[in-house]
């Protein structure tokens, strides 16, 4: 198992925060910290914690509150000092972080940066004079993925499969676990060598090069990788049976996933997409389904908590 | 009673003198101080610029290769970084030079140029960490120049000086 919400925040999370942030966050009592998704510091705005739909102001002595105004102000220098905790007061070492917009820190969870966005040539140069830090606390929710399994597999190997839902509904956290069951080997078929194109850190948590998520024994991760180029150099490289990745979606991710399948391996991704209706409205959407890519398409929500499974449809 | 006399004369000039030869080696010892940072800076800069080690380790290891007393400057400062307090490279380092000032022959001058660096150490991206140590270096170079000038008429100064100023305190009291 790995490690339960109150050890996250204290091992994780509470030592980056600034000083003062880190004294209220000792009060709080650990028991609201078991559904804890987010925590928002902005400048001269209420500290926020997100749990689920809610969301709740944090007063000085470490209390909840539904009257924001009741909140602990954040103020600039809350900002700058969890700032050069999470990049060990070494930004230079995080440019490319900074210019994708947010740091991964140990536990794979993200730390979203806003600011003042410097462009240079028509692309991000870097952020400066940062206003707002948002932490998002990755979980790993070991065999959530069991009850998909059996519609992902067909004679003992994994079919292409795109899960679908709305952002915060729980895709990460299953196709971490499916890449963690397929790796290992389950039930429904023999263990696969397995390649993650972790383009935004999410999947594999990778924080200076190590993966910080189980992912399992035959899982290769390439970090922060752009997709399309991720898939080629994977089916080049390191010989996968199945490639997993996150939020697929730009143009080229269609041709890379066409020679993924042409390849005869397997790809299991994500979209943004409340359902297939929907998802059919997303040009690039609508052209990865109907290049027969995929298999199996999963639809999740977050009606019964992340990851409720709303509907499943097979084209085989 | 000119035995005590004699005696007395000897510890007044060997007592000037002395102090006049330290003044000597500390003109010496602050050119060679100067020489250890930059050489020490440049070694920093190098695990920040091509290596991008966290900041410190960058710290920790360019101690490492440094003599004393520099040394306690950048070994004291990432002690200090390293416990993710939520302090700042400018409070590590001004700390840090606190603990060297006493223990170093550097002049307000050095200490104020070490002191300038710390607000932006760390805190920006590779090119503009590149600009800074360019400039300290630059500027401590110029203290380099200085101390090593000074060096050259102040260890005389300060040697012959002690002794000579010994002499006249022994003629003034007889």
């Amino acid at each position: 198992m790995g490690l339960s919400s109150q050890e996250i925040m204290y091992r994780t999370i509470i030592p980056f925060l600034a000083p003062v942030i880190k004294d209220i966050f000792m009060q709080i009592n650990p028991d609201n910290f078991n559904y804890l998704e987010e925590i928002r510091l902005r400048c001269a705005q209420p500290l926020l914690l997100k749990t689920g739909a809610q969301e709740w102001a944090v007063n000085r002595q470490g209390g909840l509150e539904k009257n924001l105004a009741a909140g602990y102000v954040v103020c600039e220098e809350d900002i700058f000092r969890t700032l050069i905790s999470i990049s060990d007061n070494s930004l230079y070492a995080f440019e490319e972080e900074i210019r994708r917009g947010f740091i991964t820190i140990p536990g794979g969870h993200r730390v979203g940066l806003a600011g003042q966005v410097l462009m240079a040539g028509g692309e991000v140069k870097t952020i400066k004079d940062f206003s707002s830090l948002s932490f998002r606390i990755a979980r790993e929710v070991k065999d959530c993925s069991l009850p998909l399994l059996r519609h992902i597999y067909q004679h003992n190997m994994p079919g292409s499969t795109l899960l679908i839902s709305a952002p915060r509904c729980g895709k990460t956290t299953i196709l971490r676990d499916l890449a963690r069951n397929i790796s290992a080997g389950n039930h429904w078929g023999p263990a696969c060598t397995l390649s993650v194109i972790d383009e935004r850190s999410e999947l594999a948590g990778s924080y200076r090069g190590r993966v910080q998520m189980d992912l399992g024994p035959r899982t290769d991760v390439l970090d922060a990788c752009p997709k399309a180029l991720g898939m080629m150099m994977a089916i080049r490289a390191l010989g996968p049976q199945v490639i997993i990745t996150d939020e697929i979606g730009r143009q080229e991710d269609i041709a890379a996933l066409q020679e993924c399948i042409n390849a005869g391996v397997t790809v299991i991704a994500s979209a943004h997409a409340r359902d297939l209706s929907e998802a059919r409205k997303r040009p690039m959407l609508q052209e990865i389904l109907a290049c027969g890519a995929f298999q199996t398409l999963i639809t999740l929500s977050r009606r019964q908590g992340p990851g409720t499974v709303e509907e499943i449809i097979r084209w085989d | 009673m000119i035995w005590i006399k004699t005696l007395g004369i000897v510890f007044i000039i060997a007592g000037f003198g002395s102090y006049g030869l330290m003044g000597a080696r500390r003109i010496e010892k602050r050119v060679e101080q100067i020489k250890n940072i930059r050489m020490a800076l440049g070694f920093l800069e190098k695990e920040i610029t091509y290596l991008q080690t966290p900041l410190y380790l960058a710290l920790k290891k360019t101690a490492l290769l440094t003599a004393q007393p520099v040394k306690i400057l950048f070994g004291e400062s990432s002690r200090l970084l390293q416990d993710r307090q939520g302090i700042t490279v400018g409070e590590a380092w001004e700390k840090a030079l606190q603990k060297l000032k006493p223990a170093c022959d550097l002049n307000q001058d050095d200490l104020e140029i070490l002191k300038a660096v710390a607000n932006q150490m760390g805190s920006s991206g590779i090119k503009e960490q590149i600009k800074l140590f360019q400039l300290i270096q630059e500027e401590l170079q110029i203290q380099e120049e200085n101390a090593r000038d000074q060096m050259e008429s102040g260890r005389k100064l300060w040697s012959y000086g002690g002794f000579i100023l010994g002499t006249m305190v022994v003629l003034l009291l007889l």
